[in-house]
């Protein structure tokens, strides 16, 4: 019954068809354990990632994000289903055409940056006379410009987070897999962060992310799937999971300390910062409280869909579920 | 594939003297000019049977250390601290990685050992005017055993331990030089016995007329068997290990 509920709950937007998808995963599924104490981390999971998009994954801890992509990238054995990049079944050969970020990447201390993009070019098949070429400018593009010789000894967590983005990028791989690429970062490092996948979503490259971070994966991701419990929980375009069918936002700005009387009986959720008002509207009613706006002299800033924050959904989601930590 | 065998070595042998492997060199050196004046006096042909006995024993231990120290570390440590994942993420196979780290301790400890070998010679030509070159068989041969345990290491460390590995490791080093104590020759539980004994020269070399090529090559093969089987263990075990 609950498994039926979890499967309601299950966004059906439905993918552009006419998209090629650069990754594409199937009924997977991973159990750990013998017959007796088996314990399935991930159940039927299925995402389908177009090419040139940027495809969130999101869940609380133990959701099955990281076994998900392990699977994917040849690092756990799958019990069962089938996993494609660019088209191919996701064998060694396949994968020299991806990007990987593990979370919290480690290098040795000893090394220099240089050190650790020459190992990376070297292990991903470059010819040795462009990896350093390459690698200044990657090191430069994530902000590491003058530390190229530098030992890991004395980088900050955030600069080896920029470094494992940078190795992940060498090669001008078509596929990135990034899992929470802004940990560990300060604001500016999340935000270049956002910047370089946004960049990279512009020159085509394909980018599954993983992130806790909700305001990154909104900021960033075309669509997202949500696993809990390694299920489905929730998957589509972040625009159609987030938008509130029927209503609409509207901003405008008075002085005055109230609504008018025929509008404050309409709106919903309702928030006043500086004189500038937000509140959501049915769109029936959108035309008659515009006109009893403009009716009593306030100016209208902004219409648009309303939308839901992805914190306020995934909690939502979360708690349709009972699940999340 | 031998593009990325050998580019793994190679981080694995620049890792090795980051880790200033190149002090165990200087404190063998040391060891060695400290212990010369402290062997007993047994007349001229004893005494230099006697300092390349010591000397081989000395290089046996440092070697062994070594090749279980560097085995029975890097795999567990590169999949704690997801060193290993990018690599793997990109293409590179399994057995890819094992041959390149196994390679690349090969390679770290023939640098150590003909390091060693050199002093020894260098200090026994110095100390007692004999250019003492047969040592370096004596060298080849436990360079060859570490080999044979830095695969086992391997092996054994892809699916436990440090601590397990290295317990194993000495275990496996107790067991395969104990097969004469435990068999009588001509048995078949002596054939099938896995001893490392082909690699034991140092009675012959510090006492006899060093290893002969063709023992040497005899070594060689024996060598080739243990390394196959161990890296190939390595290899089925590793596949099936979800990381």
């Amino acid at each position: 019954m609950k498994h039926e509920t979890r499967e309601s709950l299950v966004s059906h937007a439905e993918e552009d068809p006419s998209l090629d998808h650069a990754l594409v995963i199937e009924g997977a599924r991973k159990t750990y354990g013998g017959r007796r104490a088996a314990r399935e981390a991930v159940h039927d999971v299925s995402l389908h990632v177009s090419a040139g998009r940027v495809h969130g994954l999101l869940g609380p801890n133990g959701a099955g994000k990281t076994t998900t992509i392990k699977m994917l990238l040849g690092l756990v054995t799958p019990s069962a289903g089938r996993f494609e990049i660019l088209g191919r079944p996701a064998t060694p050969e396949v994968r020299r055409d991806v990007g990987f970020l593990p979370e919290q990447p480690y290098f040795p201390p000893q090394l220099t940056a240089r050190g650790v993009m020459r190992l990376a070019g070297r292990t991903a098949g470059m010819p040795a006379t462009g990896i350093d070429r390459a690698s200044d400018e990657l090191l430069s593009r994530v902000g590491l410009k003058g530390r190229e010789r530098s030992r890991l000894s004395s980088f900050s967590r955030g600069m080896l987070q920029r470094l494992g983005l940078a190795q992940a990028l060498l090669g001008d791989p078509k596929v990135l897999v990034l899992d929470e690429p802004a940990s560990g970062l300060d604001p500016v490092g999340q935000r270049d962060v956002r910047d370089l996948i946004i960049g990279l979503r512009e020159s085509g490259t394909t980018i599954l992310l993983s992130s806790h971070q909700l305001s990154e994966v909104e900021a960033v991701c075309d669509d997202v799937t949500i696993l809990n419990a390694g299920r489905v929980a929730s998957r589509g375009r972040i625009d159609d999971l987030l938008n509130v069918a029927g209503r609409t936002s509207i901003r405008a700005i008075s002085a005055e300390e109230t609504l008018p009387e025929p509008v404050a009986r309409v709106v919903e959720d309702v928030a006043l910062a500086g004189g500038t008002w937000v509140f959501s509207v049915p769109d029936e009613q959108v035309r008659a409280v515009v006109d009893a706006l403009d009716d009593a002299g306030w100016r209208i800033v902004s219409l648009s869909p309303k939308r839901e924050s992805l914190e306020d959904y995934f909690a939502r989601l979360l708690a349709g579920l009972g699940g999340g930590e | 594939m031998f593009d990325r065998v050998l580019a793994i070595a190679a981080a694995v042998v620049a890792d090795g003297f980051r880790r200033k492997l190149v002090y165990v060199v200087l404190l063998f050196a040391v060891v060695m000019a400290a212990a010369i004046p402290a062997l007993p006096s047994y007349g001229q042909g004893i005494v230099e049977a006697v300092f390349r006995e010591v000397a081989l024993a000395l290089t046996y231990v440092v070697a062994m250390v070594i090749a279980i120290a560097l085995g029975a570390t890097r795999l567990p440590s590169e999949i704690e601290r997801r060193t290993l994942y990018p690599m793997l993420a990109r293409g590179v196979r399994r057995y890819e990685y094992l041959l390149g780290t196994w390679w690349g301790i090969v390679v770290t400890l023939a640098l150590m050992l003909a390091s060693l070998g050199t002093i020894t010679v260098l200090i026994g030509w110095f100390v007692y005017d004999v250019f003492m070159w047969r040592l370096l068989g004596g060298v080849f041969a436990i360079w060859l055993e570490s080999g044979v345990v830095a695969a086992l290491c391997i092996m054994a460390a892809t699916v436990a331990g440090p601590v397990i590995v290295s317990v194993a490791a000495l275990a496996f080093l107790f067991a395969a030089h104990v097969r004469s104590v435990l068999f009588q020759p001509g048995t078949v539980a002596y054939a099938l016995y896995p001893s490392l004994d082909a690699f034991n020269v140092i009675n012959t070399v510090a006492h006899g007329q060093g290893v002969t090529l063709a023992y040497a090559a005899s070594m060689l093969v024996v060598w080739g068997g243990f390394i196959g089987v161990l890296l190939l263990l390595a290899v089925a075990l590793f596949s099936r290990r979800d990381l």
